[in-house]
């Protein structure tokens, strides 16, 4: 049986990307807002193009954010791609300080001096286990204003861009990715096959 | 490191692919679907959808086009251009795959709605496309609704230097299509230096790409009609930019999917 897998639908994304590189591992996908629709999927994908607050806000008029803070708590994979990843954190100071999801540590800032992070960079594991390892010093596509600072045991894969940053970040079951393996080709594909699989099975 | 850009372009006009020279003439290619799968076959760093004329017939974006490409399933980031009226717009052309958008007409007509597109959007998704040429050693701004040219207004350039768009993609207009015909002192004198740029217009050298890419606000180079003219362009290209910092020349990963993994 496919594993079964709801994008998160808040209309703040690229979500037609994110279902296609998914249905083509073979996953079952589902792209939705209801609960109901949302409970039944193994794992949830929450991803995102655009600015803090106002994908904050549309979480909280569809009632997504007491419901994303649930299923972590109980242990059903969550991962956030790109601004859903930032989603995930305590908050950001993108157009003044909003609250996240807080359900990780740490918090969204700009990068130094009006800079900006895109196109295609490398990524270093600080775990070199499955499934991080096999894509270590890999390239993928970063599209990003602002980046996280978190806490380090948080941390599972550093960037160099200017300086060091995190590019991803695990707790628990709940799994962050700065950069968009839906668009990173046969490396991005690699990645969310072996992660998944790895969330969905431990 | 972050890696330097190859930016394949399909500029689409009437519905079809078309090679575009000068921003006046225009020979047909094929069907965009197909010039678009080739490029994400091929490997390219980022696909530029260029449809030339949404803005001058009013027609707003070629959503049924976002469809069909949404469609394919690319793994190649995709950015679109052509007909970006609003902040709705850009959101839902971003829904519908689009990773980035090339703003032009919105520039010479309402930087409010730029604004919003940012504010909603973030700053990493606008790129600014500005046609651009030199006339007695003064950096122009060409307008191709009107087939006019003006000089960079202190406007745009402090427009510029806030920080709402990402990245200018600086086209020779004069040279686009034409080969070798990019005029590398279109970056040099271009005022703004902290605006990451992607050239673009008549690069068909590597060692003109060479040139470009080694200079520190040159974050990509942009080929449209090149890319069509020899099998295997991408890589090839690829592979003589050898010792600057771009990906691969092919997009095969030394890593196998997960053997035995239960899906």
């Amino acid at each position: 049986m496919p594993i079964s897998i709801a994008i998160v639908d808040y209309g703040m994304g690229n979500q037609a990307s994110v279902v296609h590189a998914l249905r083509s591992l073979g996953f079952r996908v589902k792209l939705t807002a209801s609960a109901n629709e949302l409970d039944e999927a193994q794992l949830l994908v929450l991803p995102g193009v655009g600015a803090f607050p106002a994908a904050m806000e549309v979480l909280h008029q569809k009632g997504l954010v007491s419901y994303l803070k649930e299923s972590a708590r109980y242990g059903r994979p969550l991962i956030g791609i790109c601004l859903g990843m930032q989603l995930l954190m305590s908050g950001s100071h993108e157009h003044g300080y909003t609250e996240g999801l807080d359900l990780i540590p740490g918090e969204v800032v700009p990068f130094d001096g009006q800079s900006v992070h895109i196109g295609w960079n490398s990524l270093e594991f600080t775990r070199q286990t499955a499934p991080w390892a096999a894509s270590d010093g890999e390239a993928f596509y970063f599209n990003h204003s602002y980046h996280l600072s978190a806490p380090e045991e948080y941390r599972v894969a550093v960037t160099r861009h200017r300086s060091e940053f995190t590019s991803a970040l695990q707790r628990g079951k709940v799994v962050g990715l700065q950069f968009h393996p839906e668009k990173s080709q046969a490396a991005g594909k690699t990645l969310l096959k072996n992660l998944i699989s790895e969330l969905t099975h431990a | 490191m972050l890696k330097k850009r190859l930016v394949g372009v399909v500029t689409i006009k009437n519905g079809w692919a078309v090679q575009s020279f000068g921003y006046q003439r225009y020979l047909p290619l094929g069907k965009p679907l197909c010039v678009i799968e080739n490029l994400d076959r091929w490997g390219v760093d980022e696909i530029l959808v260029q449809v030339i004329d949404r803005s001058i017939d009013g027609q707003g974006p070629d959503f049924d086009l976002l469809e069909r490409i949404g469609k394919q399933g690319l793994e190649t980031p995709l950015i679109y251009g052509g007909g970006i009226r609003t902040e709705s717009d850009g959101v839902r052309l971003v829904q519908m795959g689009a990773d980035r958008l090339l703003i032009d007409t919105l520039l010479h007509q309402n930087l409010i709605e730029v604004d919003r597109l940012a504010n909603k959007l973030g700053a990493q998704a606008l790129i600014a496309s500005l046609p651009m040429s030199l006339n007695d050693g003064n950096l122009t701004w060409h307008d191709y609704r009107s087939n006019s040219d003006k000089v960079v207004s202190t406007e745009l350039e402090q427009y510029l230097r806030s920080g709402v768009l990402s990245e200018a993609l600086l086209v020779d207009w004069r040279g686009e299509g034409l080969a070798s015909r990019f005029t590398n002192d279109l970056v040099d004198e271009f005022p703004v230096k902290n605006t990451p740029l992607i050239a673009f217009g008549g690069l068909s050298n590597a060692d003109q790409m060479r040139e470009l890419l080694a200079k520190t606000n040159v974050t990509a180079v942009a080929v449209g009609n090149f890319l069509n003219y020899r099998e295997h362009a991408v890589q090839k290209y690829k592979s003589a930019l050898n010792g600057l910092p771009v990906r691969l020349p092919t997009f095969s990963t030394v890593n196998t999917l997960m053997a035995g993994a239960d899906v």
